[in-house]
């Protein structure tokens, strides 16, 4: 009577919510980034971005893993392509983080003093976002024991919208700063570079990050 | 030693050891959830799984055990040669026998359903070829083995799908519809069972009730074991002191309670339906071997379903509760609320097939029952590739018991004749 347990394939619930936490991990290392490029200290870049490289691989092991786990033949309470979906878009925010990482060491970044706020407001807003999305990802596996519906999942519905609106938020903060570095006659054009370079990782991250929201949502309410 | 007695007494044997080998692996089925969520110990579930498992044999399992002694194979081709059906019938116990010790040894799983009906085929058509089997009546059986798990997989997903999900885990106070929902369950259960018994039941027990008291006696005795229960129930209803994080594990504790109430229901349902696979072919040696002639109708005596309810529950007691516990520890998947839905539809699957005479593999059901919860958001993840392998065994499992069920006749009238 064994062949009742073979009935059971693994969960890819759980191994998701630990990919999600993986990839937040690599977003969280944005934060000590930003304040290593303002500080001008390329040592510790370069440490970062060793860093940022070999939890963006952990990250990229695990997915892998997921996607192996996952044959044809299973059948799964959510749309198989949801899932590699909501994989995709994640990897992507790693992606990101990780571009971010390798970009910030390319060339030292001299920063006007008056911009280091409104950068700073923008890498915060984004690390927000991932932060959010990760508070969500974290309940998919206890979301997949209540079947999906009921109080729980109401509420994940209603945070997916603040995810949107977080990300909407950090767009607003990256015009803003766009619009004052391009518009500053001191800086060097690399520099400009270099930083629209950075500040197009920070937005795929929160933009990735809302992808992933709508994904869940797809998830959730799936009949 | 006479053969005669020689015979009687391999067919006691053999009967005995296939309902030892029904109780020791399939028990499992109805209680390895709940003991491994810790909502019954293993000794409580023994005692309860034992208590059912003998009385459905007992009380429900005639009209399969009837099927299989009588309606496959025409008792009368045998008038004139009544020994070649007695013997046929202690060598197709053998063979399912024989061949359940293979397959367990090679790690297949198969229903001891299939081997049986799979042997008593084989020493038939050896005996007095392919037409005294009634195809008709196989065909019948083979069509039961398909539908009867779509009908458990379809009620398990509509319990599920709109019952548990829609009325409990939706709900905005889970709590509350979970508790109102347990006299409703238990109700149902016990006016399914109350029908089972007395529809039609033991003649010997005055239980053959027509329709137009059985029906009226079964929903009485559903409503009245709802009402009490929920009478009782209704203090605890009001209260309502569960913080919003614990919600989602009172519902499941609630079910898991009401999990073995519908684990009692399946080992009745299975009792019902596989004690025969033991004592259908017994049956039918006995009566063949005693009056030396072929019996119009075999009669299951009330002694001879307590024998195969006894084999059962020594099945269980003896190794049954190694595998429970086993199962209990590795389905961790199958939470109260899933195994409530999933078993309340395999038991009553079950239980109309055992009351139509239909033997069906209890084990096929529950698989089906378990894709209609899946089918319903229940599990996480279900491996569709154990249907090709129940498959694969269903379709081994016939040929060859026929085969062993075959040379085991013929070896035992060229010993005994």
């Amino acid at each position: 009577m064994i062949n009742l347990l073979r009935v059971f394939g693994k969960s890819p619930f759980e191994p998701l919510v630990e990919h999600s936490r993986k990839v937040h991990e690599c977003v969280k290392l944005v934060r000590p980034i930003t304040d290593a490029i303002l500080a001008g200290d390329m040592a510790r870049l370069a440490e970062l971005q060793h860093l940022m490289s070999k939890t963006e691989h952990e990250a990229d092991q695990l997915k892998d893993q997921i996607r192996k786990d996952l044959p044809p033949r299973y059948f799964l309470p959510v749309d198989r392509e949801d899932i590699a979906r909501f994989l995709a878009q994640m990897d992507r925010i790693a992606d990101d983080a990780q571009d971010f990482a390798i970009v910030s060491t390319f060339r030292k970044l001299d920063l006007p003093k008056d911009m280091h706020a409104d950068f700073l407001a923008f890498v915060d807003k984004v690390v927000q976002v991932s932060e959010t999305l990760l508070s969500l990802g974290e309940r998919l596996a206890q979301l997949q024991k209540e079947s999906f519906v009921g109080p729980d999942a109401e509420e994940v519905l209603a945070r997916i919208q603040q995810v949107a609106q977080m990300e909407w938020e950090s767009d607003k903060l990256s015009r803003k700063l766009a619009r004052h570095y391009y518009g500053d006659p001191t800086m060097e054009p690399v520099q400009i570079m270099l930083l629209d370079k950075l500040c197009r990782a920070l937005n795929g991250i929160a933009n990735h990050a809302e992808n992933v929201g709508k994904n869940l949502r797809l998830m959730i309410t799936r009949k | 030693m006479d053969p005669v007695t020689l015979l009687l007494i391999i067919a006691i044997v053999g009967g005995f050891y296939m309902a030892w080998n029904i109780g020791a692996n399939d028990v499992a089925n109805a209680f390895a959830t709940s003991v491994g969520s810790g909502a019954v110990t293993i000794r409580l579930a023994i005692l309860l799984a034992a208590v059912c498992e003998f009385a459905g044999a007992f009380l429900v399992g005639e009209p399969v055990a009837k099927t299989i002694s009588s309606e496959i194979v025409t008792p009368a081709v045998f008038e004139t040669r009544a020994m070649d059906f007695g013997i046929g019938m202690v060598g197709a116990l053998l063979a399912a026998s024989v061949w359940l010790n293979i397959a367990t040894f090679l790690g297949q799983p198969v229903s001891t359903t299939h081997a049986i009906i799979g042997a008593v085929i084989g020493f038939a058509v050896v005996a007095c070829g392919p037409t005294c089997i009634r195809w008709g009546e196989m065909v019948r059986i083979g069509a039961s083995w398909v539908v009867s798990p779509i009908v458990g997989g379809l009620l398990a997903y509509i319990i599920y799908r709109f019952g548990v999900r829609r009325y409990v885990l939706e709900s905005r106070h889970p709590v509350f519809m979970a508790i109102a929902s347990v006299p409703l369950g238990l109700g149902a259960l016990v006016g399914i069972v109350v029908f089972s018994i007395t529809y039609k039941g033991l003649p010997g027990l005055r239980l053959n009730f027509p329709l137009h008291w059985a029906a009226p006696l079964s929903i009485l005795a559903g409503l009245a074991v709802g009402a009490a229960l929920w009478i009782g129930l209704r203090k605890k209803m009001w209260r309502h002191g569960i913080p919003r994080d614990q919600r989602y594990e009172f519902v499941e504790r609630w079910f898991g309670h009401m999990q073995v109430a519908t684990a009692c229901y399946m080992s009745f349902a299975h009792g019902a339906n596989d004690c025969a696979n033991a004592i259908g072919p017994l049956g039918a040696a006995i009566t063949t071997l005693r009056t030396q002639a072929v019996p119009h109708e075999v009669g299951i005596s009330p002694l001879l379903l307590a024998f195969g309810g006894v084999g059962i529950v020594v099945g269980l007691a003896t190794y049954g509760y190694k595998v429970i516990r086993t199962i209990g520890r590795q389905i961790t998947e199958v939470t109260p609320t899933r195994g409530f839905s999933a078993e309340f539809g395999t038991a009553t699957s079950v239980l109309v097939f055992s009351k139509l005479g239909m033997p069906i593999s209890t084990t096929f059901v529950i698989v089906g029952a378990v894709i209609g919860v899946g089918l319903a958001r229940g599990f996480a993840a279900l491996d569709l590739g154990v249907i090709r392998k129940i498959f694969t065994s269903w379709v081994v499992t016939i040929p060859i018991a026929a085969v062993l069920s075959a040379v085991f006749f013929l070896a035992l009238r060229s010993l005994t004749l």
